[in-house]
C-alpha cells in the first residue's frame, strides 16, 4: 500500500516544481500505468516511491509518501528496497556485474536470500524473462534490449511486494515487450505484486494495466480505470498521448448507434465490436 | 545508392552477427530495419558507414567500397544518428556541438558558420544551452541537427524515437520525412511498427543475422509468418484488418477502417 499526501518536489536549482500537490492511494495488487509527456514528472514521481527522492536528489520536498507504512522521508532507499523493486531507464549505469547470472546473483546475495534458493530463483527468473540462453553471456556483448531484460530479471528475482518500472520496454522488440507485460500481469495476478509502470508504449500499457494516471506539468490530470481515462481522448491527444488506434476508431464510430460509446483497447475487442455491429 | 552483396560480419569468428546478407537500396528510399532484439539490426547499420567492415562480401555506398574508404570520407555522405544521443554529444554548448561535426567535414569557416547558424535557426535552439541540461528529446534533436548540418545524402537512424514521448517522436519524424521527401535516403532501425507503417516505404526484416525479407511495408504487415518469425507484431489497424479479412483486407488507417465499417453497416441495412 502506498499513500502520497500533498506531495510537492522542486529539484535544487529547478525554477518550477517537478511535482505539485500530488495525492494518491495505491492499493496492494494494483497495476498502474503512468503516462504523460517528457518532463511531466513521471520519473520524478517514481523516485518518490522508492525513497531516491528525497535521499539522493537535493531539493524542496513537501508532503509525505508512505510505503507499506514506512515514511520515505525517514527510511532510506536501502530499507525501502526490501518492499519496492525499481527498474530504471538508464540501464547501463546501473549494471554492476560483467556476466548476466552474476547481475541477478548480486541482488539476491545482498538481500540475504538463502543459498539453497538462489539457484532456483536465478534459473526461474531467466526463464520467465526469456533470457535463459544469455545466462553466461558477458553483459557488454548484449544488445540494448537484451540488457533491458537482464535489468528486469535482476529486480523480479528479488520478489518485491511493489515493482516500479520506468519505461522498461523502451529498447525491446514488439514480442519481447508483450512478453514482459505478460510476465508483469502474471506477477500481479498470481503473486499479488503491485505494479507501477511508466511507459510510452501506450497501446500495450492500456491492454495490461488496470488503472492509468496521466501527469502533466507535475500534476495529476486523470487517475482512474483505463477505459474511463481513455474517454478523454481529445484532451489526451492535446497532451501528445498516442492513444491506441482502436480507441480512435471507436470514437470515429460513435455516431453509429450500434457502436454505443464502447471503448476498445485491443485488436481482440475491436474485432468483436466490428463483427457484432456489421453482423459479420 | 547502397549495395550489400553477400555481407557477413562477426564480432567473434564462429558466430557471425550478420550472415550472407544481400540487398539494394535506391536513392530517396525510406527503409525500416526491423527484427528481434539481438538479431543484428544495429550491427547491420554500422556496416553502412564503415564503423564495422565486413568479414566477407562487399558494401558499396555511392560507388565507394566501405572496406577501402576511410570512415571520415563516408561521413561526408552518411549521417548516423545513434540510439542514445549521449553517445554522440561531446561539446558543452549546442552551437559547439553543431560546429564540431561541421569542422570534421568542411575546412571553410565561412561555410561552417553559415551552416551552423542555419541549423540553429531551423531547429529553434538556444545556441548557448548546455546539451546535457536538455530533455532526452531535445538532446536527440541536437544530435540530429549536428548530422543534418553536414547535408548527408544518406541518413541512418538507430531507434531514433526511443525514450521520446509521442510529440517529440512526431517532431523528429516530421523532420526526417521532410528530408526524405526532398530526396535524402533514410534507413531506420525501429521497434515501433506504427511508425514504420506511417513513415517507411520498404522494410529489411532481420532474423538471427540473416535477411528474412526485403519487402514493401504494407505487404510485410499482412504476412503473419514473417512477422512471427521476426518477433514482430502488426500495427493495430493492420492487425484488425488481417483478423477481419475479406472486405476489410488491405486497410491500414483508422479513417479507412471507419469508412469501410460505415459502408458495411449501410449495405447491411439496405
Amino acid at each position: 500500500m502506498i499513500t502520497v499526501k500533498n506531495l510537492s518536489f522542486t529539484y535544487k536549482n529547478g525554477n518550477t516544481p517537478a511535482l505539485s500537490d500530488i495525492n494518491l492511494e495505491i492499493s496492494d495488487g494494483d497495476f498502474i500505468g503512468i503516462i504523460g509527456e517528457s518532463g511531466a514528472g513521471k520519473s520524478t514521481l517514481t523516485y518518490t516511491l522508492n525513497g531516491i527522492i528525497p535521499h539522493h536528489y537535493d531539493g524542496d520536498f513537501y508532503g509525505a509518501v508512505t510505503v507499506n507504512g514506512m515514511d520515505t522521508f525517514e527510511n532510506k532507499p536501502e530499507s525501502l528496497a526490501l518492499h519496492v523493486g525499481s527498474v530504471f531507464q538508464d540501464i547501463d549505469s546501473r549494471m554492476v556485474a560483467s556476466v548476466v547470472e552474476d547481475e541477478i546473483l548480486f541482488g539476491l546475495e545482498n538481500f540475504s536470500v538463502p543459498h539453497n534458493e538462489i539457484e532456483k530463483r536465478i534459473s526461474e527468473t531467466l526463464e520467465a524473462v526469456g533470457i535463459a540462453d544469455l545466462r553466461r553471456r558477458n553483459i557488454s556483448s548484449l544488445s540494448g534490449g537484451q540488457k533491458q531484460k537482464v535489468a528486469i530479471a535482476a529486480i523480479i528475482a528479488l520478489k518485491p511486494d511493489i515493482l516500479v518500472l520506468d519505461e522498461p520496454t523502451g529498447e525491446l522488440d514488439p514480442q519481447s515487450s508483450v512478453q514482459i507485460f505478460r510476465l508483469l500481469k502474471k506477477l500481479n495476478e498470481e503473486n499479488g505484486m503491485t505494479v507501477i509502470i511508466v511507459e510510452q508504449k501506450i497501446m500495450l500499457l492500456c491492454e495490461y494495466a488496470k488503472k492509468l494516471i496521466v501527469i502533466s506539468n507535475g500534476s495529476i490530470l486523470y487517475n482512474g480505470n483505463v477505459r474511463e481515462v481513455l474517454r478523454n481522448i481529445r484532451e489526451l491527444e492535446k497532451l501528445g498521448v498516442n492513444v491506441p488506434r482502436t480507441v480512435t476508431l471507436c470514437k470515429r464510430l460513435e455516431e453509429l448507434k450500434a457502436c454505443g460509446n464502447e471503448i476498445c483497447i485491443s485488436i481482440d475487442e475491436a474485432e468483436n465490436l466490428v463483427r457484432r455491429i456489421t453482423n459479420g | 545508392m547502397v549495395n550489400f552483396s553477400n555481407v557477413t560480419f562477426g564480432y567473434q569468428k564462429d558466430s557471425p552477427a550478420v550472415r550472407n546478407v544481400s540487398f539494394n537500396i535506391g536513392q530517396g528510399d525510406f527503409t525500416a530495419v526491423v527484427g528481434a532484439n539481438g538479431s543484428g539490426k544495429s550491427t547491420l547499420l554500422k556496416l553502412f558507414n564503415g564503423l564495422l567492415k565486413p568479414s566477407s562480401g562487399s558494401v558499396i555506398i555511392k560507388d565507394m567500397d566501405v572496406s577501402s574508404v576511410r570512415t571520415s570520407v563516408l561521413a561526408k555522405h552518411i549521417g548516423f544518428l545513434f540510439q542514445n544521443p549521449d553517445r554522440q554529444i561531446c561539446q558543452n554548448t549546442v552551437r559547439d556541438e553543431i560546429l564540431f561535426g561541421l569542422r570534421c567535414i568542411y575546412d571553410d569557416e565561412k561555410i561552417i558558420n553559415s551552416r551552423c547558424e542555419a541549423m540553429l535557426s531551423e531547429f529553434g535552439f538556444n545556441p548557448d544551452a548546455q546539451p546535457f541540461s536538455l530533455s532526452r528529446g531535445e538532446r536527440q534533436r541536437v544530435a540530429l541537427a549536428s548530422l543534418l548540418a553536414g547535408t548527408p545524402e544518406i541518413l541512418i537512424l538507430d531507434e531514433p524515437t526511443t525514450g521520446l514521448d509521442y510529440k517529440e517522436c512526431m517532431h523528429i519524424m516530421s523532420i526526417v520525412k521532410r528530408l526524405n521527401d526532398n530526396g535524402t535516403t533514410v534507413i531506420m532501425v525501429c521497434h515501433d511498427m506504427e511508425l514504420v507503417l506511417d513513415f517507411a516505404k520498404t522494410a529489411l526484416v532481420i532474423d538471427k543475422g540473416e535477411l528474412l525479407a526485403h519487402s514493401d511495408v504494407k505487404k510485410l504487415f499482412m504476412n503473419s509468418s514473417i512477422l512471427n518469425k521476426a518477433s514482430l507484431l502488426p500495427p493495430q489497424i493492420t492487425g484488425l484488418s488481417f483478423r477481419l479479412g475479406g472486405k476489410y483486407s488491405d486497410i491500414y488507417t483508422v479513417e479507412d477502417m471507419a469508412q469501410r465499417i460505415r459502408t458495411e453497416i449501410k449495405t447491411g441495412r439496405e
